[in-house]
């Protein structure tokens, strides 16, 4: 094939060129560390490149939603903490005040201390959480949540919990209404309660299910009377105000009594006609009412040791179901934190997997990359070389 | 019998033989590297001999012709293959600039919108506070300010596009010119009997930079002139007089350029696919193609992500003074509707038929642009709609909604000649920015609130209370009383200032299907017992609740862009936001990789076509040199001859003077 002077020159210039570019593009590569500058340099790679920079950032985003989480969730663990150390302190006032020697002034001021308390709680109850909402804001709630109003603290909110959107949903917020307002009455199932008309010789426990298969869920009561013929003491259980097959049983001090699965201990001397009544419990015992209630019992004077024994009795029922609905609470965040824990663990692998995946993609090879720019430098020198050499030669240069 | 004075005219003869040889040889060399030049050779002939009884004495040689070493063929193939070549490199140059709209990582659109939608979260995480609000508006504007900017980018390719193909078709005037002027001259001289090779090499030249711009095909007339023509057989030059090439707005699309020649009275546009190659195909292919794909898909996804955030912000409660439905956030471009050029006109100038278009879903939309006609087939009431993207034809009546939109005929219709480009999509982009300003006015809080009862006995709890209709009421409260453990419930829906009883029946829950009243969707995890009860009332703290920026949040996940809708009814899954993008980027990517591949081929292909062209051609030095050698060698053996046939004549003087 004929060869043409100009046609050489262009193509060996193109080839140059060509080299050259080559070349820089290598450089390019090794220089940046990125093999992909551009979609076109990779469609596919570029995509996942895009695919795992969302990622990324969604794991970025987790994290700060998961770390919000875990403020509310930390402060609030401890501010239940709190409650539960100022309940086992009302709890040993309580059973202080037990003591049959102790005088009524004594007692009043046993029940002014119960009142600090329930302000103290009162305070842990309306805590902020640093920015600007309540720890126990439940799904949103007045400033301040709980406020203590003419019959009784009220919170002044929406039950429940806020959620944020993290790897999975985590609360945002703790239920107030559920650690404070809600401790389950009487002993869980059932509530004992003596009537106020009652007179002054007798007093029931809170009682405990013997049964739990038979129970009805009705209301019962338990029906005094002192035959006056004998004088003999004899009770009648009545189920929601209907006569059941207990009538007339001898009451004898201190010995259980047990019908439907329950099972409740009367002592003292009962009057004719006092009534003790047992309620199916419900989730309505607030933690402030109830503290509330026992420092004005305890305040109230003139009691006869069977009303004194009947109060510090509910009391002390009273105080362990608080604590344990705020310890079940306490428990539930706690559960949470574990789970927040296990979730950081799973947004950091998330993350890692992503960046791994991007560096894959776009992250050049840096030994690869060396040998392919050498390569290309050999590459380009050799060009140049050919070239010079060959425009050398002319035939021009042999006539002479 | 001879003579010295044959002789002497043989040696002269030689020696002019050689001498235009060696000046054929020079010119060679001094055009070497002339482009388009083809080297020229002396052709010599024996002279016809002398009679003399003794038999035929030769008489030399005499110069016959100048040729050129040239083949049309090859001249046309190098033609062509510079053409499909020339066309290549100008929709790879386009393309490159398209895919600066679509860059991977920080830059893109994709970040842009995922960098909004996580921004949701942190408001999520603190409902009430202005600086997680602020935020929200800031990637909110950082968002739609990207993808007008990205639509504006487009906008200056399509005026750069626009200017490039008018220099062109100002080039290929200026060339159809030259050609023609060139015919002229050609046949004037060639009338002299010989060809003119140094201005045949300039009109081949000319021609092959034409086909730079266009392809052509050329046909030889026998008065040495040639015709050229475009787009399979338009009239360019044709002997001396050259047509020119109009440029004129697309009838089709005002916004566009398109190409057109003259025929008599009437203007005939060039579409993109008849020019078969140069600088102007590729660039109106990009025109009518590259380009509106990469307008579409980014209005698509500018559609579906401004609708399924205003959709949401509506369906929430802001923090105004009373709290509100929450205003949209983002507003777009709209829709466009294109009358071609050639419908009916009233007396004014005005196009008679008018079409809307109005978008009903968003997500539903394709990135495409149709074409709206009278049904060929002339049915009444049937219009033909073709979906540019794909093909894909489609029967539709005034009012019909296909795509995600709505077709509305005006009155009067469209007559059965009348075109209409839709762009449901194209536009979107357009301008997109953020109409809230407030950052109180973004919608943080659901107007509904969903409460278990506290002595449920059930594991039940809510897992995602959602708003479905921006139609809830929540005046309305709702109360959910499960009657059995196989998730039977019964409802009542109680006006909430009255308690009046507004409705209420029975359904039945199953795990993971939602419990559907009154506009919202209540999800439950667990299960819940016999007797549990929960309510969904009024939003009693609008400030404290995140229900609405989980659900925006929540777009992250979903699959808005592109849904479509099956024959069954259902709406199939599209792509989320930022897969969108991914997807976007890609598609530009691939066509540039495409691009970048067809141009080094056929610039390949163009170089091998020239390379062989040149090798019959082109001018080779040393091959000048050698043949000057030669010629020089020629010219002084001729000399010599003179010198002889002198010498012989002296003899012949000095014998008679004796």
């Amino acid at each position: 094939m004929r060869v043409t002077t100009s046609n050489t020159f262009e193509r060996g210039i193109d080839t140059l060129q060509r080299r050259a570019s080559e070349m820089a593009e290598a450089q390019q590569r090794l220089i940046s560390g990125k093999k992909i500058a551009r979609a076109s340099d990779d469609p596919a790679a570029a995509a996942q490149v895009e695919r795992a920079l969302v990622r990324e950032a969604r794991a970025d985003t987790n994290q700060r939603a998961l770390e919000a989480s875990r403020n509310s969730m930390l402060q609030a663990e401890s501010a239940l903490g709190d409650v539960t150390t100022v309940l086992q302190m009302a709890r040993e006032l309580v059973v202080q005040a037990g003591n049959p020697s102790l005088d009524d002034a004594s007692r009043r001021q046993l029940g002014a201390s119960l009142l600090g308390m329930r302000e103290q709680i009162l305070q842990i109850a309306n805590r902020g959480d640093g920015a600007g909402g309540w720890l126990f804001g439940a799904q949103g709630a007045a400033a301040p949540p709980f406020i203590d109003a003419p019959g009784g603290v009220q919170f002044r909110g929406t039950p429940g919990q806020l959620q944020v959107p993290s790897d999975g949903a985590l609360p945002l917020t703790a239920d107030g209404d559920a650690a404070f307002l809600r401790a389950a009455t009487g002993n869980g199932v059932f509530v004992t309660q003596a009537a106020a008309a009652n007179g002054p010789g007798a007093w029931i426990d809170a009682g405990t299910v013997a049964d739990p298969s038979a129970l009805t869920g009705d209301p019962y009561q338990i029906v005094f009377d002192i035959d006056p013929a004998s004088g003999a003491t004899t009770y009648a259980v009545l189920r929601d105000g209907a006569p059941t097959a207990i009538t007339a049983e001898p009451y004898e001090t201190g010995k259980a009594i047990q019908f439907d699965g329950m099972s409740v201990t009367i002592s003292g001397q009962p009057a004719a006609g006092d009534l003790f009544e047992l309620q199916p419990s419900s989730r309505e015992l607030s933690l402030f009412d109830g503290l509330g209630r026992l420092a004005d019992e305890l305040a109230r004077p003139l009691r006869s040791g069977a009303q004194r024994t009947q109060v510090v009795q509910e009391g002390l029922r009273d105080l362990d179901a608080m604590m344990s609905n705020v310890i079940g609470e306490r428990a539930r965040l706690g559960e949470v934190l574990r789970r927040t824990d296990a979730t950081e663990q799973r947004i950091a692998d998330s993350r890692l997997l992503a960046q791994t995946e991007r560096s894959g993609a776009e992250d050049v090879d840096m030994v690869q990359a060396v040998s392919e720019f050498s390569t290309r430098q050999t590459s380009y020198d050799a060009a140049l070389k050919a070239y010079a050499m060959v425009q050398k030669l002319s035939l021009f240069d042999y006539i002479r | 019998m001879g003579s010295t004075t044959a002789m002497m005219s043989i040696g002269l003869r030689a020696m002019l033989a050689n001498q235009a040889a060696l000046q054929t040889t020079g010119h060679n060399i001094a055009n070497a590297s002339v482009e388009g030049y083809s080297r020229q050779r002396v052709e010599l002939a024996t002279a016809s001999p002398q009679y003399t009884p003794n038999g035929f004495l030769g008489r030399g040689a005499d110069v016959q012709t100048v040729t050129r070493m040239h083949s049309d063929h090859l001249t046309r193939e190098a033609a062509a293959s510079r053409s499909l070549a020339s066309m290549d490199a100008a929709r790879l140059e386009v393309l490159q600039q398209i895919e600066t709209v679509f860059p991977v990582g920080e830059a893109g659109l994709g970040q842009a919108m995922g960098g909004f939608l996580d921004a949701t979260v942190d408001l999520a995480n603190r409902p009430g506070d202005t600086a997680a609000r602020q935020v929200v508006l800031a990637r909110a504007q950082d968002t739609a300010s990207r993808f007008a900017s990205a639509d504006e980018q487009l906008d200056a390719i399509q005026r750069h596009l626009g200017e490039r193909i008018a220099d062109s078709v100002g080039k290929v005037n200026d060339i159809a010119r030259g050609i023609a002027e060139v015919n002229r001259k050609i046949t004037a001289l060639e009338g002299l009997g010989q060809p003119v090779n140094d201005l045949r090499d300039r009109r081949d030249q000319l021609i092959a930079s034409l086909g730079e711009h266009i392809q052509v095909t050329t046909i030889p007339a026998s008065d040495g002139s040639i015709g050229v023509f475009v787009a399979g057989g338009q009239r360019l030059v044709l002997g001396d007089s050259a047509s020119p090439l109009l440029l004129q707005p697309d009838p089709e699309d005002p916004s566009r350029t398109a190409i057109a020649v003259r025929e008599g009275e009437l203007v005939r546009t060039l579409p993109a696919a008849y020019l078969g190659g140069g600088t102007l195909a590729g660039l109106l292919t990009v025109q009518s193609q590259d380009l509106v794909s990469a307008r579409t898909q980014l209005g698509q996804m500018a559609a579906a992500f401004a609708d399924a955030v205003n959709q949401q912000q509506a369906r929430g409660l802001d923090l105004g003074n009373p709290p509100a439905a929450g205003g949209p956030i983002f507003t777009t471009g709209g829709t466009r509707v294109v009358a071609s050029a050639g419908n009916e006109r009233d007396v004014n100038g005005a196009f008679v038929a008018q079409v809307a278009l109005a978008v009903d879903d968003a997500s539903q939309l394709v990135a495409s642009e149709y074409e709206l006609r009278a049904d060929p087939g002339g049915a009444p009431g049937a219009w033909q709609l073709t979906r540019r993207a794909d093909g894909l034809v489609r029967t539709i009546a005034d009012g019909d909604t296909v795509d995600g939109f709505t077709v509305s005929l005006g009155t009067p219709p469209p007559v059965a000649t009348d075109r209409f480009l839709l762009k449901p999509v194209s536009a979107a982009a357009d301008g997109m920015r953020v109409a809230l300003g407030d950052p109180r006015g973004i919608a943080a809080a659901l107007p509904v609130t969903a409460t278990l009862a506290a002595d449920n006995t059930g594991t039940a709890r809510v897992a995602s209370l959602t708003v479905a209709s921006s139609a809830i009421d929540p005046e309305q409260t709702a109360s959910i009383v499960f009657t059995s453990a196989t998730g039977d419930y019964s409802w009542e829906l109680r006006d909430r200032a009255t308690d009046t009883l507004l409705g209420s029946g029975t359904g039945t829950w199953t795990a993971g299907e939602p419990i559907e009243l009154n506009g919202f969707e209540l999800r439950l995890d667990g299960v819940p017992r016999s007797g549990d009860a929960l309510t969904v009332a009024k939003t009693a703290h609008p400030a404290a609740n995140n229900g609405n920026a989980l659900a925006l949040a929540g777009l992250r996940d979903l699959a808005l862009v592109g849904r479509s809708l099956q024959p069954s009814g259902e709406v199939g899954a599209g792509r989320s936001f930022t897969e969108a993008y991914a997807s976007a980027m890609a598609d530009v990517g691939v066509r540039v990789q495409g691009a970048r591949v067809t141009a080094d081929v056929s610039a390949g292909v163009a170089a091998q076509a020239e390379q062989t062209r040149a090798a019959l051609s082109g001018v080779n030095l040393d091959e000048e040199a050698a043949r000057l050698l030669a010629f020089q060698q020629s010219y002084q053996a001729a000399a010599k001859v003179l010198q002889v046939a002198q010498s012989v004549f002296d003899t012949l003087l000095e014998t008679t003077r004796t």
